[in-house]
């Protein structure tokens, strides 16, 4: 079985891996969790401030943690990454937009009177 | 210790103590003698007739998707066994202990189950038959059947396929420890905040259900990209998407809804071990948590995994009807739209398991009508498969019975299901045994294509028939037992009976819950029938040796292999023509063919690090759940450092030569003309037309699954 691809080297997914990318997917990571864990103890804004800077950090490490651990982009030679990108993007707004909606609208029902949660 | 323990730690043995061990109860001593006795039976056994070799060489550190299928199938069985057991437990305590004068025995004021202990049965009930009974089960089918039907030599990922099964395995000795060491969770198998916050279940109880619950995600996540990737990349020649068969597609469905859903559930109990171990406050009322957002993130995960395990069961029902209608499935493409519509609809219905929240009429109204959606593409599967049927020589073997036993199932459930997708309706009858009622119908669903699918594969596997009078006994009990139980079930449920009683205050419904009791006894005759039947096949085996093909009508690719099917699968990978390729090759006479010649094929090595590392899974999980770290760090080191040494020793296989292939085909194909007395020696068959049987270079077009094994793991 001489195939071309029997050298796993030679594969374009682990041609894609550098020790400069994961190590910056992993030091993005930990410095903006670090930051947000900092901010959250300190209370350093207002608590809806607090979340959104929060939200903000976290779609950051997201987008890094994607592209750089899980190599998922729109390269040609990596289509099932992104077919697996196409699915995972109608998912996500879909989980967190539900959530968001019924929580939300839970809170208008239950706990008119809470203020600085949404 | 960042949280307030109750009770006694030590660094040595965490919370472990020998006060743990329920040596005084009365239901569990006994239990854990006779266990004792029956594994050093076992042992004892194994050893006398000299078998560790075989087991270990053969089925411990294999590599083989069929035999780690049916290891998973066992697994499934015996769990399935234990979660029928507990069912058995919660029957005869609510008949028991009901009404004001019921008597009460072993510490219970009523009945024979204290509060504490019945809750610990419920709960398990339902983790154990969902995760580690219905799941293994329709993965282990999907491991055995899916290669095969595709035409790949074995899983993309052999190696990865190990370690799920032996992850799988981990958590299931987890929960059966439980019985015997500590206790388990009393917050039924989905748990509630804040009933599984430290304060309120102090216990080890609720550990126990975290690791469990972690590990079979671990492992079902890893089996699913494993046959994700085995359906994409490792389709013989000829095998385009459209041809295949309805089991891969809806094993391709199922494995997305898998790999995207099982993440929120083990992010979902992430937080419950950082509520208990580092006294986080996510489900918490005080410091700003919110007890919802459990239930909403458990059933973002609970919902798909519903149509996980449903939707594989409808595949194994599309194989089943055309096999014993003799006719090709009606609406090929329409199924698979409709698997694929179900999986997708799968990710906007799960508020339904909370409409009481209160979330207000426009959400409810939402979830109402996606919930109601999903009756679309199952109604359409329903009458794909009555149109299959519809004229069609249908032969009521007892896999067909057993497949169109899952039909009535399914409607039942599903015109029940569609009652309670209306939120005026499932306020109602929110939280009581109808609920229950309906969804043990949709569970039976996938319970009766499960024992279809044994019938029906069996001879595949294992090269003979199960024998048909006792399968059918076994099926007229079970659905009997069905019946007895479930009715009474629903009808209890409308008089308002809520779920999870243990003691049911209303004598009024005794009538009822003696039915059921009954109800219990007949299915525990068709477990004796199953028994039964396992034995008399085992026994008749050589008279009900199966052929290639077992059943003369079947029409998908795998029934083209040897039955049972070689470690190789297919000596030279075969090339597909069309959709139902044997049906085809049977039509134009060449489903008896010989290659040519055979050439070299290359296989991958047993090994036995993914038995130590799921072993170690497993001691990881009980050093979390006793809290004893020295323990929990060293198997967690010894993990990665396990995984390390398998990636950079990776795997260089070995090969089969043409030769040695061509000898054992030989024998193969005696046996098979012994079996089913036809087969054409030699060259192609008269075939018109650009057909073709088998690839010009031989086995290099199809699977290898050693080059993608060293891909990626």
């Amino acid at each position: 079985m001489s195939h071309g691809h029997s050298d796993p080297v030679q594969h374009p997914e682990v041609q894609m891996s550098s020790v400069r990318g994961y190590l910056s997917g992993f030091l993005i990571s930990v410095l903006l969790m670090l930051a947000a864990t900092y901010m959250s103890a300190t209370h350093a804004f207002p608590p809806f401030g607090l979340l959104m800077v929060i939200t903000v950090c976290a779609a950051i490490a997201t987008i890094a943690q994607t592209y750089f651990l899980l190599h998922i982009d729109t390269a040609e030679h990596n289509i099932w990454n992104t077919v697996s990108l196409v699915l995972f993007i109608p998912l996500f707004v879909l989980t967190i937009g539900l959530t968001w909606w019924m929580f939300s609208q839970l809170y208008l029902h239950t706990m008119p009177a809470m203020t600085g949660m949404h | 210790m960042l949280v307030q323990l109750p009770g006694g730690w030590n660094p040595l043995l965490g919370r472990l103590a020998l006060d743990q061990i329920p040596y005084d109860n009365p239901i569990l001593a006994p239990l854990f003698v006779a266990v004792v006795v029956g594994t050093i039976l076992l042992f004892g056994l194994i050893t006398y007739y000299r078998k560790w070799g075989y087991l270990w060489k053969e089925w411990l550190t294999t590599v083989d998707h069929k035999k780690l299928g049916v290891m998973y199938i066992i697994i499934g069985l015996v769990m399935l066994f234990r979660g029928f057991i507990d069912g058995l437990m919660i029957r005869t305590q609510q008949v028991w202990a009901n009404g004001p004068h019921s008597s009460g025995v072993f510490g219970a004021l009523h009945g024979y189950l204290t509060p504490f202990h019945f809750g610990q049965v419920y709960s398990a009930h339902g983790l154990i038959m969902i995760l580690l009974a219905a799941t293994p089960l329709l993965v282990g089918f999907m491991n055995i059947i899916v290669p095969i039907q595709i035409g790949a030599r074995d899983m993309a990922y052999p190696y990865l396929n190990a370690l799920g099964l032996w992850i799988t395995a981990a958590a299931a000795v987890l929960i059966m420890i439980s019985l015997f060491v500590g206790d388990f969770a009393h917050n039924g198998w989905f748990g509630y905040a804040p009933i599984f916050e430290l304060q309120y279940s102090p216990g080890v109880g609720v550990d126990y259900w975290i690791w469990t619950l972690q590990l079979t995600a671990l492992g079902t996540t890893l089996g699913g990209i494993n046959l994700l990737v085995t359906i994409i990349k490792m389709r013989a020649p000829g095998m385009t998407w459209f041809r295949l068969p309805i089991f891969v597609w809806t094993s391709l469905s199922a494995n997305i809804i898998a790999l995207t859903s099982f993440p929120a559930l083990q992010v979902a109990l992430g937080l419950v071990a950082a509520d208990r171990y580092l006294g986080s406050h996510f489900f918490t009322a005080g410091f700003g948590g919110n007890l919802m957002l459990y239930t909403n993130l458990f059933w973002i995960w609970g919902h798909p995994e519903v149509y996980f395990v449903i939707l594989p069961a409808f595949g194994m029902m599309s194989e089943i009807f055309p096999t014993f209608s003799e006719k090709p499935l009606f609406g090929y493409v329409t199924m698979v739209a409709a698997s694929f519509a179900i999986a997708g609809v799968s990710w906007m219905v799960w508020l339904h398991h909370f409409f009481t929240m209160g979330a207000g009429p426009q959400v409810n109204s939402f979830f109402s009508v996606a919930t109601m959606l999903v009756g679309i593409p199952t109604g359409v599967k329903v009458f794909n498969w009555a149109f299959t049927m519809y004229r069609g020589r249908i032969t009521y073997s007892a896999a067909m019975l057993w497949a169109i036993g899952a039909l009535f199932m399914l409607l039942v459930g599903g015109m029940t299901g569609m009652m309670l997708a209306i939120p005026a309706i499932n306020y109602m009858v929110h939280n009581s045994v109808f609920v229950i009622a309906h969804f043990h119908s949709m569970l039976l669903v996938i319970v009766y294509a499960i024992f279809g699918s044994v019938i029906f594969w069996f001879p595949k596997v294992f090269g003979f028939r199960l024998d048909e009078y006792w399968a059918k006994v076994m099926f007229w009990l079970f659905t009997a037992g069905s019946a007895l139980v479930f009715v009474p079930m629903y009808m209890l449920g409308f008089m308002g009976m809520t779920r999870r009683l243990d003691y049911v205050f209303n004598p009024a419904w005794h009538p009822y819950l003696e039915v059921m009791e009954v109800g219990i006894a007949v299915y525990c005759l068709s477990v004796l029938a199953f028994v039964v039947l396992l034995y008399v096949s085992i026994r008749d085996r050589v008279k009900n040796r199966a052929g290639a093909d077992a059943w003369g009508t079947a029409r998908s690719l795998e029934w083209l292999a040897h039955s049972p099917v070689p470690f190789y699968n297919f000596a030279v990978t075969p090339h597909v023509n069309a959709r139902d390729e044997l049906a085809w090759r049977r039509e134009h006479g060449m489903d008896a063919l010989e290659p040519e010649r055979y050439v070299d094929i290359h296989m991958p090595s047993n090994t036995g690090m993914a038995l130590y590392i799921g072993a170690l899974t497993f001691v990881l999980g009980f050093g979390l759940t006793w809290r004893i770290w020295w323990l929990s760090l060293l198997s967690l080191a010894a993990i990665i450092l396990l995984m390390i040494i398998r990636s950079f020793r990776g795997d260089d296989g070995y090969i089969i030569t043409g030769a040695e292939l061509e000898r054992m085909e030989k024998e193969a194909l005696r046996n098979r003309a012994q079996a089913d007395g036809k087969y054409v020696s030699g060259g192609r068959g008269q075939v018109a037309g650009t057909a073709i049987a088998y690839g010009r270079n031989g086995a290099s077009m199809g699977g290898d699954p050693f080059n993608s094994s060293r891909d990626g793991i």
